[in-house]
């Protein structure tokens, strides 16, 4: 339950190793008293994310442990469009970071509509902001969890539910690790603190870093033909 | 049988609040109705008039059964009792006994409190030191099991003190009966007293025990957090005063739109104030004597949309040491409280979830938005454990479960007598979920 202080008793990560996810927990206001569940490869709540059975089965055993106040959900392929140019991978992203991700939010927020109460932090995009060609497979499987998690987020009001969405743009972390650096980076900690701050903002979407908001417009309205060029730097 | 959708329902202090369905019960035989159509999942939970601070009486996903029909009275003026429903207020109790010279040995510092309320928050009032907490007063009380059973619970029963500051989960209390005592008048003799500091103050509050059936301090948390107020003694009255009959009892604080007004500043200028007004010293109405904060309703309102919360606590006779560190984490977070209150508390009850015992109590209100408060108060909680002091469960929205054992040492009988109460776990509260109580 939340304390008097609105911040959360009971966390769960999911995609317990994800730098940002694990950023974002452990910047939550400091109380001992917190549990924070890592679900991941590994431990009580293990999971494979692409494996349904094993979604349901965590989910149900998570929710029937008692009352969660915050999921963030954090699983994500990440990978430029070379590294997804194979279908394999193609497919195993589109499963990880949009097929499975809609179905553990179907199932978390069912659960938390029971509960009457509870926070589902989405990690979205800068990429699902418009394809481009380096990385608009990656960018569609977020644009099509970015579409899904909005649509969620309308339905949930008046449920005590709430869900939030952090658009990060490039994260300095060991998933970058290699790739060419883009403007506006910030490090793993800054968008952890992005993410703390999603949590309490009224707005339905935060950008990390919030110039990104400004950034995406622009990119929106620039015509094809340029728009092309500044992508192709 | 009223219904409602999920509505959201906040405690006393505003700070949060959840989504529950309420139902509206009217006879004992309606209750029973409900829990048989009741399913557990998010359970029940009997409520009152929403005086508790934070989530006692909250059940978000759940139903919130309102029991503020059954408020029947029934005066026994040569046995000196009151047979009262679990809706009746304390203020309707007041007045029904005042009419047959009598009047109920303990009373909170509201007359908004419920007798079901009252019996699970085992609540107390300036007498503590005299008469001890409300279940002192008790005869029996009626309480309807999860089975759908009815049973008639003595002192002399487990369940009886389960229930006693059992937060409404070992089942809803129906009906009571108290014991009154015998007054002269319908007024109280109150003499008030301006301290310097906490020293004085607490040499005069346990000085003036003896004489006193009821004894409390205004203490300032402001400016030099040194703890000077004022000490409020009184006795029962002899002379009959006029009182304003009927229902509210002031003037309710308006809407002010959310914003918060408890600032260090405000709060400073108010208490100086305070501090320097007109002493009492003579015959004032028992009514607003016992019950000060009714003076304006929806005070909690001044806190704005963020809301507030009290802190209240126990510590020990000798342990008085701890209200100094406790001045300084304050004064350094520039907190000031509106309303400070310190008491001298007598005997314990036998209620394993009961609050009061031998020792001082302190009592304050903090805005939620103060910078820093969270942090300073996890860390005093610890200090105040391990003073082998408490928290008052029906106050607080934000302790660590994991201190609940080490400050209420009997709550595992407490639970295994709950259990057998209501062995599903049909009861519960967003408290009970948050503190694991259960």
């Amino acid at each position: 339950m939340l304390n008097g202080f609105k911040n959360p008793g009971r966390v769960a990560l999911i995609g317990g190793q994800s730098e940002i996810g694990l950023s974002i927990v452990t910047q939550l206001p400091e109380d001992k008293s917190r549990e924070i569940i890592l679900i991941g490869r590994t431990g009580k709540y293990a999971l494979d994310v692409t494996d349904k059975q094993a979604r349901e089965r965590v989910i149900r055993e998570l929710f029937d442990a008692g009352d969660v106040d915050l999921v963030v959900i954090a699983v994500g392929l990440l990978g430029n469009d070379s590294k997804l140019s194979t279908t394999e991978n193609l497919l195993a992203a589109i499963d990880v970071n949009f097929l499975s991700t809609v179905h553990l939010l179907e199932l978390i927020s069912d659960r938390m509509k029971q509960q009457a109460h509870g926070t589902i932090l989405v990690i979205s995009s800068f990429a699902q902001v418009r394809p481009r060609d380096d990385n608009f497979r990656y960018g569609s499987t977020k644009a099509g969890l970015d579409f899904y998690a909005r649509g969620l987020a309308s339905t949930l009001k008046g449920s005590g539910v709430t869900l939030k969405i952090l658009r990060p743009g490039f994260v300095k972390s060991k998933m970058t690790e290699g790739m060419e650096i883009a403007p506006f980076a910030i490090t793993v900690q800054e968008c952890g603190k992005y993410g703390v701050a999603a949590l309490k903002s009224r707005d339905l979407v935060t950008w990390a870093p919030s110039i990104l908001k400004y950034v995406a417009l622009i990119f929106k309205s620039l015509p094809p033909s340029v728009f092309r060029k500044i992508s192709h730097r | 049988m009223l219904i409602t959708d999920p509505i959201p329902v906040s405690g006393w202090g505003r700070n949060f609040s959840s989504l529950s369905k309420r139902a509206s019960i009217s006879s004992i035989e309606q209750a029973q109705e409900l829990l048989a159509q009741a399913k557990v999942a998010r359970g029940l939970l009997p409520v009152g008039l929403h005086r508790s601070y934070g989530d006692s009486a909250l059940n978000s996903g759940g139903t919130l059964i309102d029991l503020s029909a059954l408020n029947g009275i029934l005066i026994d003026p040569v046995a000196g009792t009151a047979t009262v429903g679990a809706g009746t207020t304390i203020r309707e109790l007041e007045q029904a006994a005042l009419e047959h010279s009598l009047f109920p040995p303990v009373v909170p510092g509201t007359g908004f409190v419920s007798m079901g309320g009252a019996v699970a928050a085992d609540i107390h009032g300036k007498s503590h030191h005299k008469t001890g907490s409300f279940s002192q007063c008790i005869n029996w009380i009626k309480v309807l099991l999860a089975s759908g059973q009815i049973v008639q619970l003595f002192p002399t029963d487990d369940e009886f003190w389960a229930t006693v500051g059992g937060l409404g989960l070992t089942g809803i209390i129906l009906e009571l009966e108290l014991n009154l005592r015998e007054v002269i008048s319908n007024s109280a003799d109150v003499r008030e007293v301006r301290v310097k500091d906490l020293s004085a103050m607490v040499e005069l509050l346990r000085r003036s025990d003896a004489d006193y059936e009821h004894t409390v301090a205004w203490i300032d948390l402001s400016g030099d957090y040194r703890g000077r107020g004022v000490v409020s003694l009184g006795n029962y009255g002899s002379q009959k005063v006029k009182v304003r009959s009927g229902g509210s009892s002031g003037p309710s604080l308006p809407s002010i739109g959310g914003a918060n007004f408890i600032t260090p500043l405000t709060v400073g200028a108010f208490n100086e104030l305070w501090f320097r007004k007109p002493l009492k010293h003579g015959t004032v109405a028992l009514n607003k004597y016992m019950h000060p904060l009714d003076g304006v309703n929806n005070w909690n309102r001044i806190y704005g949309d963020a809301g507030f919360l009290q802190y209240q606590f126990v510590i020990d006779e000798g342990g008085e040491e701890i209200f100094e560190r406790l001045f300084a984490g304050l004064r350094s977070l520039k907190a000031a409280s509106f309303l400070g209150v310190l008491k001298k508390f007598g005997a314990a009850s036998p209620a394993p979830l009961s609050f009061p015992r031998p020792g001082w109590t302190l009592t304050l209100d903090y805005p939620t938005t103060v910078p820093g408060l969270e942090k300073f108060l996890q860390g005093f909680d610890e200090e105040l454990v391990a003073a082998g002091g408490r928290i008052y469960l029906i106050k607080d929205s934000r302790i660590s479960h994991s201190l609940v054992p080490l400050m209420y040492p009997e709550i595992e009988k407490w639970r295994s007598i709950r259990s057998t109460m209501d062995p599903a776990g049909l009861w519960q509260s967003d408290q009970a979920r948050r503190l694991r109580l259960c």
